[in-house]
């Protein structure tokens, strides 16, 4: 075959998969035309909209962003969307003949094919109508907009490619699952970012566009407006940058590729042996934690939010919220310090399906289970390796967020509210974890196995709801203190009442749980190994 | 000799429509390698995973070394080791930590685990990837970790689904001589499988399960009767004895094309 060839049959097996993939289900088509509707409406209302903006003294530094930005989201989409264009993948055509060269083209050709890139088209399109005077502008601009789509297309398979050999090892799946957590974090700082910018108007994006005009693809559509205002030597350089980039992405692009069909799966390598250093770290914390099941389910489940990537992920947002909460509101003067009680609440979903969190390796657990006794221990490891990293963390936020808002004489009764919150957050995680166990699948970013979502719901919401009615007579003591003359002076005591009330029905929880979870261990694991 | 390790007596589970036990009677002899042979979807890990006290059977009883599953599983769950098929185990562990995990839970003292875990991960021949996490072992070395971890406490009776699936040669070999030298000091052994010249070559007493029954159990030689091999006696039992691979694939084989 030759290379002409090779780009027809893939732009149009490209266009086949698309047709196929419509003619699945009528609610994927109705789905399909209504996203293309409404990204070409608004592809077509940002081009009225550059076009708009012609003339404006920062257009430039608007365009430049744009195209920026525009080739990020290029970046991160195969991130998100591993699975989402099946001739995106080049391992499902490994095993034909077919030298990388010839494919690259192939496969750069057909993700050309689609709604993604007609409104990058748009978009580019847009930018280079805003920017350019002249005819040799607009020259310089059909060939800016040809080099930045390209770019952003390559780009995309690059990181494709590169992703696809980093989610075949063990690793990098473990990564993966963390790195949806990351970039929605991050989003949230964009967010906050974009949110100052919008009271600060374009002038804020002067000095950001004087660098970006330099950063490929975006130079492409800088060198059109070098080209208007005469300046010919940048605007080729400009346009030579972004060429360059397209190469060195190609080149990357084709060198993943053919690692990637010419070496085995990742996933079937033997990975080196781990240092041995790792066991001893092992024993040091076993020698802090108490002898017997109670120590060696503590260890076992701390390990896991260290080691399990889904468990991982799970602490380090109710870490992550229960800190931003308190102390964002805080920062924006919003705030008050009961606000703190929040990262007791987040930190206490945790004990939430305990044995979910085990997955079908709950067998291990149910066969050294023969008694209530042994349900109970079990459970109180558990909410004790919870407590290790709660009870100072929550104090943490608290005391944190009183600093803040300087509102010390409160102290002791929000910590009180916060122990009390967290207790009856223990008590009610420990039941419903024995009540409405649910799966949680290893792969993907999906919490809860199908056809279990209204288990996990009643699991959480009904045990968030109980948790805080459970905590009711903490919370009266609290009202009672600040509004009742005199009420003030007794604030202090619900430090104390708050921990011994918490730890009184965290006991209770699991003395109630601990029965239950002994009758019903078959069901529990049935539950649990779904998915 | 005479004593049963294993009484099961009329064993239901139906699975919505599917009934995949339909009332089994067993009396598995102590101190015996066991074989549980059948197709799959025989039943056959339904059947241990009732026997072992990890799924409620819908109907029937199961006394394991004379005391019931399902009313004393105090005295039941410290005399058996299991070794599960389909279930997981603890992945994010090494495979030591999840020996040393496994003892602990089942009330060892920490040294006597230390020893166990030690002797076994070098019998086994996993002493060096003992600090690796299990998630990156290979198939053999996941069913032997786990065949250590039911070995650890010194049940009385061992339950085993297919612990030969997916295994390489070598570890099954290592495998087996565990088994050998285990069942030689009166303990015993209950294992599932479909491949039938290792249960022939391996055990002294078969029960055979088809579409949730059992067919026949008893000796081996009882069992096999006249047949050749217990493959033939097993295909007579199941009723797919006469099957033909037929004509139809003339073109297959014989040069290209």
């Amino acid at each position: 075959m030759t290379a002409t060839d090779v780009t027809a049959v893939v732009v149009r097996l490209k266009l086949s998969l698309l047709r196929n993939g419509l003619r699945q289900s009528g609610g994927r088509r109705a789905a399909y035309v209504v996203s293309a509707v409404v990204v070409l409406l608004f592809g077509a209302l940002q081009l009225l909209g550059l076009a708009a903006l012609r003339g404006h003294a920062h257009a430039e530094a608007v365009v430049v962003l744009l195209t920026a930005v525009l080739a990020l989201g290029w970046a991160v989409m195969p991130l998100f969307f591993p699975g989402g264009d099946e001739t995106l993948d080049p391992t499902r055509l490994v095993m034909l003949p077919l030298r990388p060269r010839p494919l690259v083209r192939a496969l750069l050709a057909a993700s050309l094919v689609g709604i993604g890139p007609l409104f990058t088209l748009l978009l580019l399109t847009g930018s280079v109508i805003t920017v350019a005077r002249g005819g040799a502008a607009y020259a310089v601009g059909v060939v800016a907009v040809v080099l930045a789509l390209l770019v952003c297309v390559a780009l995309a398979r690059a990181v494709a490619a590169a992703n696809i050999r980093l989610l075949t090892s063990r690793k990098g799946r473990d990564l993966a699952v963390l790195s949806g957590l990351v970039i929605a974090i991050g989003a949230q700082l964009v967010n906050f970012g974009a949110q100052r910018l919008g009271s600060s108007g374009l002038k804020q994006l002067a000095p950001a566009g004087d660098v970006v005009k330099w950063v490929p693809p975006a130079s492409a559509i800088g060198a059109v407006d070098s080209v208007s205002s005469g300046s010919y030597g940048v605007a080729a350089l400009q346009l030579a940058l972004s060429a360059a980039a397209l190469a060195a992405l190609i080149a990357v692009w084709a060198r993943h590729l053919t690692r990637l069909m010419t070496s085995p799966d990742g996933s079937t390598l033997q990975v080196s042996a781990e240092p041995a250093a790792r066991g001893r770290a092992g024993s040091g914390l076993s020698r802090l934690l108490p002898a017997g099941r109670t120590g060696t389910v503590m260890e076992r489940s701390l390990r896991y939010v260290w080691r399990d990537p889904k468990t991982k992920a799970a602490w380090v947002t109710s870490l992550a919220i229960g800190l931003i909460v308190p102390v964002f509101n805080a920062l924006q003067g919003t705030g008050s310090v009961y606000f703190a009680c929040f990262a007791a609440g987040m930190l206490g979903i945790q004990m939430y399906n305990q044995f979910g969190q085990d997955t079908s390796a709950f067998w291990m657990v149910a066969l050294t289970i023969s008694s209530g006794r042994d349900a109970y221990v079990e459970l109180r490891g558990r909410a004790l390796a919870l407590l290790v990293i709660t009870l100072p963390y929550a104090t943490f936020v608290t005391v944190v967020t009183t600093a803040m808002l300087g509102d010390w004489p409160r102290l002791p009764e929000v910590l009180g509210l916060s122990f009390a919150l967290l207790g009856a957050m223990l008590a009610t995680g420990a039941w419903t974890s024995a009540r409405f166990p649910y799966s949680i699948p290893q792969e993907g970013y999906k919490n809860v196995a199908p056809g279990q979502t209204g288990l996990a719901w009643i699991s959480i919401f009904g045990g968030m709801v109980s948790a805080a009615l459970l905590s009711a007579p903490v919370i009266a003591a609290a009202i009672w203190a600040n509004v009742a003359q005199g009420g003030d002076s007794w604030g202090w005591l619900l430090l104390p009442f708050g921990a011994a009330y918490g730890a009184a029905i965290t006991w209770a929880g699991l003395r109630l749980a601990a029965p239950r979870t002994a009758a019903r261990l078959p069901e529990i694991l049935t539950a649990v190994s779904k998915g | 000799m005479t004593s049963a390790a294993v009484r099961v007596q009329g064993l239901w589970k139906r699975f919505g429509q599917q009934i995949a036990v339909a009332g089994i009677d067993l009396e598995l002899p102590a101190g015996k390698f066991i074989g549980l042979v059948g197709p799959n979807g025989a039943g056959k890990t339904t059947t241990l995973s009732m026997v072992t006290g990890l799924l409620r059977p819908d109907q029937g009883t199961v006394e394991v070394v004379g005391h019931d599953v399902w009313r004393d599983p105090v005295a039941v769950k410290a005399r058996i080791g299991v070794l599960p098929e389909g279930l997981r185990l603890f992945e994010r562990l090494s495979g030591r930590e999840l020996l040393v995990y496994s003892g602990r839970l089942r009330g060892l003292p920490g040294a006597e685990v230390d020893k166990r875990a030690t002797q076994l991960l070098d019998v086994l021949d996993l002493a060096g990837a003992q600090h690796k996490l299990v998630v990156d072992y290979s198939t053999g070395m996941r069913k032997k970790i786990g065949l250590a971890a039911a070995l650890l406490h010194n049940p009385e009776v061992l339950f085993l689904d297919e612990p030969f699936e997916g295994v390489d040669p070598v570890s099954a070999q290592t495998i087996r001589g565990v088994l050998e030298r285990y069942t030689a000091s009166g303990a015993t052994v209950v294992f599932s499988s479909h491949v039938m010249e290792l249960v022939e070559s391996l055990c002294d007493w078969v029960a055979v399960m088809a579409a949730g029954r059992i067919r026949a159990q008893g000796t081996l030689a009882e069992v096999r009767g006249e047949a050749p091999s217990l493959q033939k006696a097993f295909l007579e039992l199941v009723g797919a004895g006469g099957r033909d691979t037929g004509s139809d694939l003339d073109w297959l084989g014989g040069g290209a094309r």
